[in-house]
């Protein structure tokens, strides 16, 4: 028996007992509607490209790490000094970090205007913002574990910002915190959240983001919609996945050239009493809420304005989480209005992003 | 009178035990682990710091100390006493700087503004910085965490 006989006998010995064959007779068959919006298709793959990425690194990183006050800063200096192309992996992790994020803002931009969340993809567009709210606790736990003056400065922010929800605030900003201040304790505490409950909790959805998707089928654009016509399909396997292998390669390009021409630098470890060093800015997935914060009054009316921009945005977060339900349309009306309000929203956030960058 | 089929079969009320008991299991678990989340903190009742160390101090003037691991601010005010001030921020707890030429506290983070008193004048912050009690004792100075009078 020849090495290829052999392994088609394993492979049926193995389909035997995981059944597995009903899967790839599946992904065999399945079709993706070839549309001038299919590019947008593309986005999730890439955004799992970089989610790999982050998870293959992130490990090598947690190899030399230290989540304490003593040697957070020292050990990551001596990844990026001392360890084997360790400047490298922590600069392809920050990067990739960057690229996973702003590919999820267009997933979801996208999704949004085109509003392919409707039904019967309700719960798969709620599994999708609560993928959004893993990515961005990444992002957010990621940044303090330098610690450094900037890292630190924006998680006092960052976590004393739930202390304006009324009644639940502080008990967030202390289970956030470890207590009532930043300290070495929340180091630790975002170590574990970000290398152990976030990856986990993010898997758990995405199973279910990616096996609806599945079995929902990609969604039609508008006019397809409207028109009733059928659209021109590809099979999904060889010809979509060959795509998505070009614009994979394409991005590893891309991200490889910057990590190794523009690492991320390393300040000086971080000192719980300096004070905030001047002109700090949040990443810039955060800039535009720093925004809204920096313009809202030190008291409007009966409360704090800080209160006032929290459950502002709050209400945001909620009404986005239930989009779907507010939208409850049929896939083929055109809903002009909801679509100039996302616009409108797209608007405010690069508005002030920009603006915060100027400042 | 005998009814002919059971109102509450076996099988539904085997379901709620299950469901119930795992459920009450769970929610007495919770408190249990919420209650170990959070580490315990006690802010120190008082700090000292030598007298020596802020004498040459002149009207006006501002020096920093430790209150335990926030920053704290010590002013000698024009009648040669000394008023302490924790230098944190009251809008988002980033730590304030103190800037000599303009006499004011200055934080950085959102652009939060106290004047020499601690009073927030400008920018974001919603109230004044926190104030704590100096007490002299000898050649010490104690910092006290009660407001003062």
């Amino acid at each position: 028996m020849n090495a290829g006989q052999w392994w088609t006998r394993f492979r049926s010995w193995l389909d035997d007992r995981l059944g597995w064959g009903a899967v790839l007779a599946f992904l065999r068959q399945k079709k993706v509607p070839q549309t001038r919006h299919t590019i947008w298709a593309y986005t999730g793959s890439a955004i799992l490209l970089f989610f790999i990425i982050q998870v293959v690194t992130g490990i090598i990183l947690a190899f030399y790490y230290r989540p304490t006050l003593e040697g957070a800063n020292s050990s990551v200096a001596r990844i990026m000094n001392e360890i084997p192309l360790g400047w490298a992996v922590r600069s392809i992790h920050s990067w990739s970090a960057t690229f996973m994020i702003a590919l999820v803002m267009v997933h979801l931009t996208s999704i949004w205007i085109l509003k392919s969340y409707r039904r019967p993809r309700e719960v798969t567009w709620m599994s999708g913002v609560l993928l959004l709210i893993c990515t961005v606790a990444f992002g957010f736990t990621g940044y303090l574990l330098p610690w450094d003056d900037l890292s630190l400065a924006a998680t006092k922010v960052g976590t004393d910002i739930p202390r304006a929800i009324p009644l639940v605030g502080n008990f967030f900003t202390k289970l956030l915190r470890g207590g009532e201040d930043v300290s070495g304790d929340t180091l630790t505490r975002f170590f574990g959240i970000h290398i152990c409950v976030l990856p986990l909790a993010l898997l758990a959805v995405l199973v279910v983001h990616i096996f609806l998707i599945q079995r929902l089928g990609m969604s039609l654009p508008l006019e397809a919609e409207i028109k009733k016509k059928p659209v021109k399909e590809i099979p999904f396997w060889p010809n979509f996945i060959f795509r998505e292998m070009i614009l994979w390669l394409f991005l590893l390009g891309i991200l490889l050239s910057l990590a190794v021409f523009l690492p991320p630098g390393l300040g000086a470890s971080a000192d719980l009493r300096a004070p905030a060093p001047e002109g700090i800015k949040p990443e810039w997935y955060f800039l535009f809420l720093f925004q809204t914060l920096k313009i809202f009054p030190a008291h409007v009316l009966f409360m704090s304005g800080e209160t006032l921009a929290v459950l502002f945005i709050m209400a945001g977060g909620l009404i986005f989480f239930f989009y779907p339900f507010l939208d409850t349309k049929p896939a083929s009306a055109k809903g002009k209005v909801l679509t100039a309000i996302a616009w409108l929203f797209i608007a405010y956030a690069l508005a002030l992003s920009i603006w915060s960058l100027l400042d | 009178m005998k009814l002919k089929a059971s109102l509450f079969s076996r099988r539904k009320f085997l379901n709620g035990l299950l469901a119930g008991g795992a459920g009450s299991l769970a929610a007495s678990l919770l408190y249990p682990l919420l209650k170990s989340v959070i580490p315990p903190y006690r802010e120190p009742d008082e700090v000292r710091v030598p007298l020596a160390d802020y004498s040459a101090l002149a009207p006006g003037e501002v020096k920093g100390f430790a209150w335990d691991i926030k920053p704290g601010f010590l002013k000698k005010k024009a009648d040669g006493t000394l008023a302490a001030f924790v230098g944190v921020c009251t809008h988002l707890d980033c730590n304030v700087s103190y800037l000599p030429a303009k006499k004011k506290f200055f934080c950085a983070c959102h652009e939060g503004w106290y004047d020499e008193e601690g009073r927030n004048i400008s920018g974001p912050p919603p109230a004044p910085l926190r104030r704590l009690t100096v007490v002299l004792e000898g050649e010490t100075i104690i910092i006290k965490k009660e407001a003062p009078e």
